[in-house]
């Protein structure tokens, strides 16, 4: 394959590449993200590609995260337009048949909303979807990643062979113009961070991206490599035009072998395409992008600990007054933009700068992808304008809570981020409001959570995830941290004391105020705004040794109403401690009831998920089981 | 002053049935090394055969091959040449001139028909006392072994 | 390269308003203005790293107030800096409670949590761990040594200082730089039998190259090995010279050679002892304890690396100890000769020990007790009335589990076992101590064959140099103006040596003193008449004696340059040259005369 050499060459391909896929009068496209191959997409694959064999008319794409992951597999047809959902290998046949040969609809595999509820067969009427605005993941359901023919085909590349024929400072410009922000979670004015970077004191610079994504939950650039990893490319190469880049590095964490593969082929076909290497498209530009892998460790996601990490150090932050884009990567001037952030490039720069900030609000312009998940109906992968608020993601788009229980908090930007109560649901989502509320947007990480989740146990958990991962170098952070856990372990386990949450507030201040990097001044958000807005759920817990969202096992307690339960069985059946025994009914003179023995119960909740009766209540503070039996009905 | 070399001598007649055959060998020791060591040997009280007459140089190196023929021709079954060890001659380098002469020498001497064994180079330093004992007891033996020279009846011309 | 001039910037430091250059810090600042902000992990030598945040103050730039460390920030234009502001004091007060909960016992710590009022603290306390984490000793060995010998490992509350591998850093120089720089005395410089040993649980390497050679030397100034010294192999390093303070470091010193001409040369170049490995039965340098009797003076002396206690490797005092005798000597396998020293130095070897450990069991192995001389005998009296076991039979073998059946194993098992035959009592011995000691002979000088060669004289048969008559001229050599004293010519104790280095003196002073020197007489001589010119004696001669007269054709020999070897005398064809005292005539008389 010659390399393309100039943008009349990339005008021609790209028409080439439409052309052989517009051959194709049916397309097919299978969601080959994470959540579906763990639900089967690979054995689907195996099953289309067998049905498909030989069929030319057919287009079969194994295409990256279409976002709907709460009900993958996912089968999209085109042009019949139609969703199919929890598709299994059984139903391949079918579909082939039905829909590709006869334009049929399969009502089965239709997308359902509610309890026998409206049915959506169009992509763009399912509610999960038109309530969002692709921009970066628009492609994300039409092309196949390991294709940059699928890529040119829909125009991709052709930004670049735009920027390469304006000025870099005409590039700069648009860029600043459009106040792209940083999307892995700082919201760093990007054009800003451009021109420091360009103007910089040194002889070489670099063009970084970063991939190390570690917050749990979090899988937006996940999606992105995997799903249109040439984005990125161009998204970098035209950075390095408008900076002056010398060369580039992606810095992906090892945990995403996928995105690993999917960015090296992708390179592999830049490169071979001409719009990576010498000269790209004969603009006198030399630039290429080296893969480092991470070695597990969250804090390499903190840009200074990025740059050790890729010069084969220890990844240990550096105090940030040091700016990278002076001294950055072997002490000299690297820009370092986040993978969603080199996404919205190409299309700035397609689109201009004024259409960018038509979308979003004035401050943050643009979308945002963010990973919806938790106690929500519909989970997945979102993108959002920027300014829609926490309601509209959680119930127009998520579904609102699962099980129609209620709303009690959501958890946004990971361990750094904060929790927000219901009284929050109204915030327009953008880099500066959540913050002013106690939280931050971040990389777009949202842990929607209902009335069974414990506030305290998750502020527990960010805070251990953020003592496994902290590098260790300044006290506050590494002292200051583990002593919270100590406390909020204390809490949940029953044995907290008055002076506690006082003693949390003291420290998370100090935790914050004097850590060294980003890790450890947002390592204390979780705990602070969670005693912020519940307040009260830590003095149940406290006080009254009660967990209000029954989760904290030292404080719950299992229990069987007797009058729900039939005495079927099967909770008796699951338990693995054998803490159930049939007792006898005392109102059917002839059944046998179930009783739950509270001393030897263990709490994992296997009876409650099997019990068709919802028999199984969960009691706090904990009772014994002598208790409940005498006081059930007060209980109740 | 007489001319002592041509001093008047019996002739040697040496009756092997009357008296064990008692070698008369030469000894030049140089008197860094071999010297002392002879020195020493007999302040030592070491024992050994006193067959070697021995004459002082103050190094090996002065020994010109013409002393050589003229011992045997005196009357000498054997002559030793000890110097210092090669790397250790007291004049730096003078054992190595001995070295290349004495070995000219021998092969000389064998295409007149001279035993080896007559003729022998020894590196002896000041503190082999042992050494310098042995050597002297071997080649008394070896010399013994190969019988008189007899110069004037197998060597002079008629 | 173009000189910039460097921009004052302007700032208000707990209100003082003062000036600081573009790229100070505001710890340089402060401490310029004598205001003390504490610090734990600082040092002006290596960068500055920011882990304690104890030195964090406030401040406030474009009407934004917040928290910076003072190590690490740079000054930046119309800032005004609080070091002792209320939200200060907070955060610090909580470090500090923070740093106590797990360096409860750590002195530096303490004391400045102190000064904050913070003498407990309200978290849950650990046992105190001497490492405050400060990574000073980690930034030292980088930047500044340069070797490169401690890192960090692990991360978050697990995190720790250890060496490649937690074994010996092999880069580590021993210099003992992050010993010193370490705030808490956490980690030491040790020395052991020698070795330099810095301590926290690591191993590090060998000696500093910059080091006093020995404890007498004199001078007693260090001295610096170039070829270990990190700054003169890879310019690295340098940190003598940047703790210095009378500056007197000179990395350019060149060895010189030095070049004298002199009349006489007395060789004093004194002994080595006996190398016990080659004895590997007594099992020196494989198993602890067992040391030589010159490492014992080393340990003993109150100098020595443990202050003169008398310990064994584990650092406990022992309680038996055998001295044994003739350790390579008096032995075919080794050196026949006797040593004369060891006898009496091993008799005050376990007077020494009396002192220090009075109801230790001491035991001499002993072949023959040699106590010559003025009141030897009555110290080896007086060391029997002390306690000591005499035990005539040479010590055979020490081990760490008995070898006879005979012997009752100890309980605990850190005894050697050392093996004799006890000729008075006509039967093997196996005595179960805590420590041994041989006594090692003596033997010539690593370097005296070299010696003996440079200078041209002769050794004995055991190595040590040969003196021209054993009785009637012990320090003198063949070798008119070249002398020998002391343990050079062989072993003998301190009285001798100085009396032999009393007479060697006087020996080169009488040389001296002549004023003039009598030449050898037996010089070789030209005949100019016989002479040819075929030049073969110029190439012969060793000391280039001989020259050519172009005029006369001839070779002249210089009278005072000729050394009488008498090479050239053999050599001439013509026969040209005679030796005086050894001419042909002469030599065919005497060969005349022994063959008459």
């Amino acid at each position: 394959m010659p390399k393309i050499e100039t943008a009349e060459q990339v005008k021609r391909f790209q028409e080439h590449c439409k052309s052989a896929l517009d051959r194709f009068p049916i397309v097919v496209s299978l969601c080959n993200g994470t959540a579906c191959c763990a639900m089967g997409a690979k054995e689907l694959a195996a099953a289309f590609e067998k049905e498909l064999a030989g069929d030319e008319s057919v287009k079969f794409i194994k295409s990256g995260c279409h976002g709907f992951c709460e009900v993958g597999p996912l089968v999209v047809v085109r042009p019949l337009d139609v969703v199919y959902q929890r598709v299994k290998p059984d139903d391949v046949p079918e579909i082939v048949d039905r829909s590709l040969r006869h334009n049929e609809v399969i009502d089965r595999l239709l997308y359902r909303f509610g309890d026998g509820g409206k049915v959506f067969a169009k992509e763009g009427e399912i509610p999960f979807y038109s309530n969002q605005s692709k921009v970066v993941l628009a492609l994300n359901s039409l092309i196949d990643p390991y294709s940059i023919d699928d890529y040119l085909a829909y125009g991709g590349y052709s930004a670049l062979a735009r920027a390469l024929e304006m000025t870099p400072d005409a590039v700069l410009k648009e860029i600043t113009d459009a106040n792209l922000r940083g999307r892995g979670g700082g919201g760093f004015d990007a054009g800003r961070k451009w021109n420091s970077c360009r103007t910089a004191a040194g002889e070489r610079r670099h063009i970084v991206c970063n991939a190390d994504e570690g917050d749990p939950g979090a899988f937006m650039d996940e999606s992105i490599l995997e799903g249109n990893p040439h984005s990125v490319i161009e998204g970098m190469v035209i950075g390095a035009w408008a900076i002056g880049g010398d060369d580039g590095f992606i810095y992906i964490r090892n945990e995403y072998p996928r995105a690993l593969k999917a960015f090296g082929n992708a390179l592999k076909q830049a490169r071979e395409y001409g719009f990576l290497g010498e000269n790209i498209l004969s603009s006198g530009l030399d630039f290429d992008i080296k893969v480092s892998r991470g070695g597990g460790a969250f804090v390499c996601g903190e840009s200074s600990a990025l740059f050790r990490s890729l010069e084969g150090e220890v990844g240990e932050p550096r105090a940030k007054y040091v700016h990278s884009v002076e001294r950055g990567y072997r002490d000299e001037p690297t820009n370092l933009n986040n993978v969603e952030t080199w996404a919205n490039v190409p299309h700035i720069i397609n689109r201009g700068a004024e259409w960018f900030r038509s979308t979003g609000t004035k401050d943050s312009p643009g979308t945002k992808v963010f990973s919806l998940v938790g106690k929500v109906e519909n989970t997945g992968l979102i993108e959002v304008p920027m300014g829609i608020t926490l309601r509209e993601i959680i119930f127009d788009i998520g579904g609102g809570i699962k099980g129609g229980k209620n709303f009690k908090a959501v958890q946004t930007g990971g361990p750094s981020g904060g929790c927000l109560p219901a009284s929050s649901l109204d915030l327009p989502v953008d880099f500066d409001v959540l913050t002013r509320a106690g939280s931050m947007m971040g990389s777009g990480g949202m842990i929607v959570m209902d009335e069974e989740t414990c506030v305290v146990d998750v502020a527990k958990y960010f805070t251990d995830f953020l003592i496994e991962e902290s590098c260790g170098k300044c006290l506050p952070c590494r002292e200051g941290l583990m002593h919270m856990s100590g406390i909020l372990h204390r809490i949940t386990e029953g044995k907290g004391k008055p002076e506690d949450l006082r003693r949390l507030v003291k420290l998370g201040d100090a935790v914050a105020a004097a850590s060294l990097c980003g890790l450890g001044v947002s390592a204390p958000n979780p705990v602070l705004s969670s005693i912020r807005y519940f307040e009260d759920e830590y003095l149940a817990h406290i006080n009254e040794h009660r967990c209000p969202g029954s989760v904290c096992s030292a404080l719950i307690s299992y229990h069987i109403d007797p009058a729900m339960c039939t005495g079927c069985g099967t909770c008796e059946k699951v338990c693995p401690v054998d803490a159930i025994k049939p007792v006898p009914d005392e109102e059917r003179k002839d059944g046998l009831l179930r009783e739950i023995d509270a001393d030897v119960c263990e709490k994992c909740s296997a009876c409650k998920e099997v019990c068709p009766e919802e028999a199984i209540v969960v009691e706090s503070p904990a009772v014994t089981t002598e208790h409940y039996r005498e006081n059930v009905t007060e209980m109740r | 002053m007489a001319d002592i070399t041509t001093a008047e001598k019996s002739p040697a007649k040496l009756t092997k049935e009357v008296v064990r055959f008692e070698p008369r060998i030469i000894g030049f020791l140089c008197w860094w090394c071999s010297y002392a060591a002879s020195d020493m040997a007999g302040t030592s009280r070491l024992k050994y055969p006193p067959n070697v007459s021995i004459i002082r140089v103050m190094c090996s190196s002065r020994v010109d091959p013409a002393f050589v023929m003229r011992a045997f021709a005196e009357g000498a079954d054997g002559v030793l040449i000890a110097g210092c060890h090669l790397g250790e001659c007291h004049y730096v380098s003078g054992n190595y001139k001995t070295a290349a002469r004495i070995s000219l020498l021998k092969k000389t001497l064998a295409q007149f028909g001279f035993e080896d064994d007559r003729i022998r180079l020894e590196w002896i330093s000041a503190g082999e006392i042992r050494k310098f004992s042995k050597v002297i007891t071997d080649m008394t033996e070896k010399v013994r072994n190969l019988g008189p020279l007899n110069w004037r009846e197998n060597f002079e011309p008629k | 390269m173009e000189e910039t001039s460097v921009k004052m910037l302007k700032l208000t430091i707990d209100g003082i308003e003062t000036e600081a250059r573009e790229g100070e810090t505001i710890l340089q600042v402060a401490e310029r203005l004598m205001i003390d902000i504490p610090t734990l992990c600082h040092w002006k030598f290596v960068k500055p790293y920011g882990a304690c945040r104890i030195c964090t103050v406030e401040i406030e730039v474009h009407g934004k107030t917040r928290m910076v460390p003072s190590c690490s920030y740079k000054v930046r234009d119309g800032m005004v800096v609080k070091t002792r502001s209320e939200e200060v004091i907070k955060h610090r007060k909580m470090l500090l409670e923070l740093m106590l909960a797990r360096h409860s016992q750590v002195e530096v710590v303490r004391k400045l949590a102190h000064e904050y009022g913070v003498d407990t603290t309200r978290f849950e306390e650990m046992p105190s761990e001497q490492c405050i984490n400060c990574g000073l000793c980690v930034r030292v060995c980088d930047e500044v040594v340069g070797a490169n010998a401690l890192t960090f490992v692990k991360r978050g509350t697990e995190r720790y200082v250890s060496t490649p591998f937690e074994g010996e850093a092999e880069s580590c120089i021993a210099c003992g730089a992050c010993a010193y720089v370490c705030p808490t005395g956490h980690i030491t410089v040790q020395d052991i039998r020698d070795r330099k040993y810095v301590f926290s649980e690591l191993a590090l390497g060998p000696t500093t190259p910059i080091h006093i050679p020995f404890a007498a030397a004199i001078p007693g100034i260090p001295v610096i090995d170039s070829h270990t010294c990190i700054h003169m192999q890879t310019g690295g390093c340098g940190i003598c010279s940047k703790v210095c303070e009378p500056d007197a470091i000179d990395y350019e010193m060149q060895d010189t050679f030095e070049e004298m001409e002199v009349g006489s040369i007395i060789l004093a170049t004194g002994y080595k002892t006996f190398d016990p490995k080659r004895a590997e039965q007594y099992g020196y340098g494989r198993l602890d304890n067992v040391i030589t009797s010159l490492e014992f003076e080393h340990m003993s002396h109150a100098s020595g690396p443990t202050g003169g206690a008398f310990v064994k490797a584990d650092g406990s005092e022992p309680k038996s100890v055998a001295i044994l005798h003739c350790i390579g000597s008096r032995d075919k396998n080794y050196n026949e000769y006797c040593s004369r020293v060891c006898c009496m130095y091993s008799l005050k070897i376990a007077h020494l020990i009396r002192e220090k450990v009075p109801d230790a069991d001491i035991y001499e192995l002993y072949i023959d007790m040699r106590c010559p001389g003025s009141g030897y005998e009555e110290f080896y009296n007086r060391l029997l009335e002390e306690g000591v076991h005499f035990i005539r039979g040479k010590g055979v073998e020490v081990s760490q589990m008995p070898t006879l059946a005979t012997t009752t194993p100890v309980a605990s098992n850190s005894k050697l076992y050392v093996k004799c035959e006890d000729t008075l009592l006509g039967m093997p011995r196996e005595l179960p101590v805590d420590m041994v000691i041989l006594s090692v002979g003596l033997e010539p000088a690593a370097d005296a064959e070299e010696v003996a060669r440079v200078f041209k004289i002769s050794s004995k048969a055991d190595g040590f140099f040969m003196e021209k008559h054993p009785k009637l001229a012990p320090i003198d050599t063949l070798s008119d103006g070249i002398f020998i004293a002391g343990c050079a010519q062989g072993p003998k104790d301190i009285p001798d040596s100085v009396a032999q280095g009393a007479a060697a003196a006087a020996a080169a002073m009488s040389l001296i003193d002549a004023g003039e020197v009598a030449l050898e007489p037996i010089t070789s001589v030209v005949d100019e008449e016989v002479c040819t010119g075929c030049k073969t004696c110029l190439v012969v001669c060793p000391y280039g004696a001989i020259s050519f007269d172009e005029e006369k054709h001839v070779s002249v020999i210089n009278d005072a340059l000729c050394k009488a070897c008498g090479c050239c005398v053999a050599a001439c064809p013509s026969g040209a040259i005679t030796q005086r005292g050894f001419d042909d005539t002469q030599i065919e008389a005497e060969l005349a005369a022994l063959l008459m």
